[in-house]
């Protein structure tokens, strides 16, 4: 058994995921259709790896894409409105011992299924393996499962390896012990069984035949594992060249590196055995600058904002950095950090939140059930508590019974009811938000549950958001249409109707309609109309009357007075 | 007491505060609810909007997701 060397172990290996990580953290990069993200990410990611891959020989960036699986099946990363975001999980993850840390990440690979081993090995290709790694049926392109169950068959068969053993030596103990794991080969005399279906050799325009090629498929996928899965999980040492592989003891490293934190705000790590824990989370207050044996960390206001979102506090990090640091913080930095952390605190905004509003002088700290304050941790606010949305269902979980849950990403009930004259009845127990906003702008409150139209409020309220967005408002708070009363109310004052006539006035109207269309024309007479009221009817200006009596007399038609029916003329 | 799911939630550290930066995100008239002189309850959209908008300034300040 060997002991871990300078470039062998998980230790190694962790520190690629953490650089992955880092890129993840810096990048925040959106995740494409096949749920990867693209390929400058990859590419950033790869410059970061103690040893990148070169894209050019056939197989991609397979360690970033094995870290990002990983990542993912132990869910340290997640899919957050279209891009990819480290979890409370990764916090969690970093925070426990080496060895905890080890086994976490290699059982999230022992089961990890976006993951297919035998996609990375050089020499063959596999027109059966679909696109987002899914495998076409009648191709033997192993499925997950199968290709899970081969890893821990190879895991199984390195405590049979006595010292440093030969790869070939390797792959035919597990051809002899776990032949028909990855794909089986157990002999139905069928066609099937003389080709490996979709699995052909690079550049061959046929199925590789089952004959001869096992060590070249599954002996493939077999040396795939020990370059980087076994090896940079610790299981085994690895001689990429000799191709010799020996189980793997790895203690407890001793961690050796320094942090400088330099005046421009810029953090260094200095040596070759950072400890993760600490670097992560360095990392997720700044802006990480993964590279390779030198990381780098930017103390940067918005990183520090979100990591006080996260539930840190400022003088925390202070003197985690300050801890970190070989030398004193910089003055500047240290009031830097002081000042981003006190802005930051200033303002708090909860963008998709559950409150829990109590009423009167209701304490909801003795009203809420146990559970429901130590799953959700809700915030103080006055009398109120606040915490992020949690899962409706788990929220209803949790709720005393009978208690009214308004969700605001639906439409919310209706709860007011016009009632006589200008008022209108919310009854306060079934009042939400968007009900109480209607009423705050638009009435004074008259009783418990009464509320009055208010000419001023509705005419201000019309100002700020425009007449028909105000009355939308109200309609849709509404169990029933709006009275004729509240509706000539709310429309006058918000200025939707105009003023209305009320006096004496001289109307002219025609019996006819032509006769009305010919007196219309005539621009003598249009000086002496102030509107039209229809076809045959003319609302004429004050003291007009007479003109046109006089005027239509010339034309010889005759007026009346009081009546419309024809009579004796005036 | 009651629960309401999927609102947007905006404490300051001072009435002074907040009157500042509801004038600067311009979403004043489409504030829900007064819950007190330093806490106004949006839909959520627009409490987007309003991070998103101190965010642009430069300003951070602290999210709770």
């Amino acid at each position: 058994m060997k002991l871990a060397g300078q470039s062998q172990g998980y230790r190694n290996g962790e520190l690629d995921l953490l650089s992955v990580l880092e890129v993840v953290i810096a990048q925040k990069p959106r995740v494409l259709k096949g749920g990867l993200p693209n390929l400058s990410f990859f590419k950033a990611a790869n410059e970061a790896l103690l040893e990148p891959d070169d894209a050019s020989e056939g197989v991609g960036f397979w360690q970033v894409e094995f870290w990002l699986a990983l990542a993912r099946g132990a869910g340290l990363l997640r899919n957050a409105d279209g891009k990819l975001e480290p979890t409370a999980a990764a916090d969690e993850f970093f925070a426990l011992g080496f060895e905890e840390r080890c086994k976490r990440l290699r059982d999230a690979w022992l089961d990890c299924s976006e993951l297919n081993e035998l996609a990375f090995v050089p020499e063959i290709e596999l027109p059966g393996l679909k696109r987002a790694r899914t495998v076409d049926a009648v191709s033997d392109v192993p499925q997950p499962s199968r290709v899970a169950a081969m890893r821990r068959a190879v895991v199984k068969l390195l405590v049979e390896l006595k010292g440093e053993t030969s790869l070939a030596a390797f792959v035919a103990l597990c051809e002899k012990s776990a032949r028909d794991v990855l794909v089986n080969h157990s002999d139905d005399a069928s066609w099937r069984h003389v080709f490996y279906r979709g699995i052909r050799e690079l550049g061959g325009s046929e199925d590789l035949e089952r004959a001869g090629n096992w060590s070249k498929v599954e002996g493939g996928f077999i040396r795939a594992l020990c370059e980087l899965p076994l090896l940079r999980l610790g299981y085994i040492a690895y001689d990429a060249k000799a191709r010799t592989l020996e189980p793997l003891e790895e203690p407890s490293p001793a961690f050796t590196a320094e942090v400088v934190v330099q005046p421009n705000h810029e953090v260094v790590m200095l040596g070759e055995w950072p400890d993760p824990a600490v670097v992560w989370r360095l990392a997720r207050f700044s802006e990480p600058t993964p590279a390779r044996r030198v990381r780098k960390y930017l103390l940067d206001k918005k990183r520090f904002a979100e990591a006080l979102g996260r539930g840190h506090g400022a003088e925390e990090l202070i003197e985690l950095l300050s801890k970190l640091s070989r030398t004193p913080l910089p003055q500047n930095v240290k009031y830097s950090l002081s000042d981003w952390g006190e802005h930051t605190e200033s303002i708090r905004i909860w963008p998709d939140a559950l409150l829990i509003e109590a009423e009167g002088v209701e304490d909801l700290e003795t009203a809420l059930a146990r559970p429901l304050l130590e799953k959700l941790a809700p915030a103080k606010i006055g009398a109120h508590r606040v915490c992020a949305a949690p899962d409706p269902a788990a929220l209803r979980a949790l709720m005393p019974p009978r208690r009214p849950l308004f969700d605001y990403s639906r439409a919310l009930p209706r709860v007011m009811r016009p009632a006589r004259g200008l008022t209108l009845d919310a009854p306060r127990e079934t009042l939400h938000f968007r009900a109480r906003q209607v009423l705050a702008l638009l009435t004074r409150q008259e009783g418990a549950d009464r509320f009055t139209l208010d000419a001023a409020q509705v005419a201000q309220a019309a100002r700020a958001l425009g007449a028909k967005e105000m009355r939308a408002r109200l309609e849709g708070a509404l169990a029933e249409e709006l009275s004729p009363q509240l509706s000539l109310a709310l429309r006058s004052w918000s200025g939707e109707f105009g003023s209305v006539f009320v006096g004496q006035a001289e109307l002219l109207v025609c019996d006819e309609t032509e006769q009305a269309m010919a007196l219309a024309l005539q621009p003598e007479f249009n000086t002496w109309v102030e509107k039209q009221l229809s076809t045959t009817a003319f609302l004429l200006r004050a003291g007009a009357g007479e003109k046109v009596r006089a005027f239509l007399k010339q034309l010889g038609a005759n007026t009346v007075r009081g009546s419309l029916k024809k009579g004796p003329s005036a | 007491m009651k629960f309401h799911l999927h609102v947007g939630v905006i404490e300051t550290s001072d009435e002074a505060t907040l009157t500042e930066v509801l004038a600067i995100t311009k979403l004043e008239a489409r504030v829900l609810l007064k819950l007190a002189p330093n806490v106004v309850i949006m839909e959520r959209e627009d409490a987007q909007e309003a991070l998103e908008e101190l965010q642009r300034r430069g300003l951070h300040p602290k999210v709770s997701r």
